[in-house]
């Protein structure tokens, strides 16, 4: 089992992406914790985009950061699974390449935010998706959410919109 | 059913708590909400396999419906 998740290893995706022009974004619990929401979650839940260059962008990366990817499994991720579940790396890690509730990766990008480096979905896209999934566990956290998401528009005077890396509140 | 008043002071009360978390978190550092929020701990069957893919997001919600244990939350129902 691998150790939990740390910022260092969250700064350590963000520098290994950028070097090999990876498209994706921090997503899930994961992402909202990015955001400033209070609340505990195991693993980091990314949102990549499903194209041939991004997955071999995506296993170059994760090569360099430690994970010791077969040649099946990299090919696996050139080709864009919809979902892949890493548990043998220095941290466990999802590829998501089709959350539910989001219709593209490209739009998703136009909404993100950058908070310290590493781009994140907007509050609202992690809220559509887990609305979308259905499942117990993130039905449960959807209230509290969804309170932070209001609370968190009202600290940014109703704008939700603004990129997070040209806001000085969230920084 | 409680009265009116009492009943609005305690659907409030966890709304209250919740705000006072985000303000806390806020006056937070990223690194240091990460600390607090990334916890490990776990999960039978999740955990079991060191890699695991999926074609769609659709065979992803079947497995975990069909295999993993209803109390970890990944089902539509517990």
């Amino acid at each position: 089992m691998a150790a939990r998740f740390e910022y260092r290893q969250a700064q350590e995706i963000a520098a290994a992406f950028k070097k090999h022009g990876v498209r994706y974004l921090f997503i899930g619990k994961s992402g909202a914790i990015l955001l400033g929401f209070p609340d505990t979650t195991q693993d980091a839940d990314l949102f990549v985009e499903k194209t041939p260059e991004n997955g071999r962008a995506i296993a170059s990366a994760l090569l360099e950061l430690g994970f010791p990817l077969t040649p099946e499994h990299r090919q696996e991720i050139e080709r864009g699974k919809d979902f892949v579940q890493l548990r043998y790396g220095p941290f466990d890690l999802d590829l998501v390449f089709a959350p539910d509730g989001i219709e593209t990766f490209a739009e998703a990008e136009k909404r993100a935010l950058v908070v310290e480096g590493m781009p994140v979905c907007h509050i609202d896209d992690i809220i559509r998706s887990k609305e979308a999934t259905g499942r117990v566990k993130d039905l449960e956290s959807l209230p509290r959410l969804r309170a932070f998401r209001d609370w968190w528009a009202k600290q940014r005077g109703g704008v939700i919109q603004l990129p997070l890396d040209r806001s000085p509140h969230l920084q | 059913m409680l009265p009116k008043k009492e009943r609005t002071l305690q659907e409030e009360e966890p709304f209250t708590e919740w705000i006072r978390d985000f303000e806390a978190a806020a006056r937070r550092s990223v690194e240091e909400r990460m600390r607090y929020a990334f916890i490990r701990t776990y999960k039978p069957v999740l955990d079991d396999e060191p890699y695991r893919s999926f074609d769609t997001m659709a065979d992803y919600r079947r497995w975990c419906e069909e295999t993993l244990p209803s109390w970890l939350g990944y089902g539509r129902s517990l």
